[in-house]
């Protein structure tokens, strides 16, 4: 009380007094205005009848269980594939074993797409060795404004760390 | 509600597993399907990546170690097989990321399980063209209303660039449903 003797400063009579009030009304009035923002409040996605109460995971124990009745056909499977290798293992000529530039490169490419690698930056550059890399396949390949802004949009995590202007990055 | 420490623990120890796990699918299903399916859009895909879920989930138990709550541990588990899925999908296709979003939204014009409008099918559209963790953010906030610090849990990004994310959405969104 003593300092707003000291400093002057005069507020509209009751100001405080309904502060709280006209704080709330402020807050529903956006609240509102979220309500009737173009957005639609609901997706429209459906499910069929009673999918939640029928939904069951295949659980691990069904497979364990139809693994040990095939067991005995295992067995079986198993010990003619071992005559198998076994008469060809010694019918083959023993100089020309199978080397990893046998598999077809159309193989190695599909399997590269097809499989989810999740190698860090890192990990690739220790297999990969430097000496197979020519540098101008890195400099030479010019970035179309198209890839750097895709990037940007999936990898940037705080828009604002870029320092740009609001208005040029919309 | 069950406590998760103690759910945790039992899916742990192989005699009270199973009974665990059926807790565990009976508290989470309805959640994280709303969450996959927003991302797949199709039913049936979304049926499948619930299963895939859980059988991670009931696989990878063990290795849980509790840093994170378990619910965004699932979500971030269910977050990534659909994304997985829909790279497969594309893949298999023979057709970029985006152009499967596109028909993925085209479809929900004729999928039974779609009951929404022609501005709900825009929004759809719309959602399409965002980049997927701008969309992920949106969804999360938007339709299954979960606060920023669990969205910061699943996403593993910071409450303030979540926020960025989903200023920047619903901004794109209303300006892509203002335009004819």
């Amino acid at each position: 009380m003593k300092e707003n003797h000291k400093n002057k400063f005069k507020t509209p009579e009751g100001y405080f007094d309904t502060f709280h009030e006209r704080l709330m009304d402020k807050i529903n009035e956006e609240e509102t205005a979220q309500e009737t923002s173009l957005i639609p409040k609901s997706d429209g996605f459906a499910v069929p009848d009673k999918y939640f109460d029928t939904f069951k995971v295949e659980s691990e124990q069904v497979k364990v269980v139809q693994l040990k009745s095939y067991k005995k056909f295992y067995y079986a499977a198993a010990s003619i594939a071992a005559l198998f290798i076994l008469f060809f293992g010694l019918t083959w000529k023993a100089d020309s074993p199978i080397t990893f530039e046998d598999l077809a490169n159309a193989e190695l490419d599909a399997y590269f797409e097809s499989t989810e690698l999740n190698m860090s930056t890192y990990e690739i550059a220790e297999v990969v060795s430097l000496s197979d890399l020519e540098i101008n396949e890195v400099f030479d390949n010019t970035l179309e404004d198209e890839n750097i802004l895709e990037y940007l949009d999936e990898n940037v995590e705080d828009i604002e760390d870029l320092n740009l202007d609001y208005n040029d990055y919309e | 509600m069950i406590a998760e420490e103690t759910l945790v623990q039992e899916l742990k120890q192989k005699e009270s597993q199973a009974k665990a796990f059926e807790v565990l699918v009976n508290t989470y299903k309805e959640r994280l399907y709303w969450h996959i399916r927003r991302i797949v859009l199709n039913h049936d895909d979304a049926d499948d990546v619930l299963q895939n879920t859980f059988i991670k989930v009931y696989r990878n138990i063990e290795g849980f170690k509790g840093d994170s709550k378990l619910y965004s541990w699932m979500y971030r588990i269910a977050t990534n097989e659909s994304l997985t899925f829909l790279k497969q999908k594309s893949k298999k296709a023979g057709i970029s990321n985006e152009e499967l979003k596109m028909s993925l939204v085209e479809n929900l014009q004729s999928d039974v399980y779609f009951e929404g409008d022609e501005i709900q099918l825009k929004l759809q559209k719309a959602l399409a063209t965002l980049p997927d963790k701008q969309k992920l953010v949106f969804t999360m906030k938007y339709f299954q209303e979960m606060k920023y610090e669990e969205i910061s849990e699943v996403l593993e990004t910071s409450v303030g660039a979540l926020k960025t994310s989903y200023h920047l959405a619903v901004k794109k969104i209303e300006t892509y449903l203002k335009a004819d």
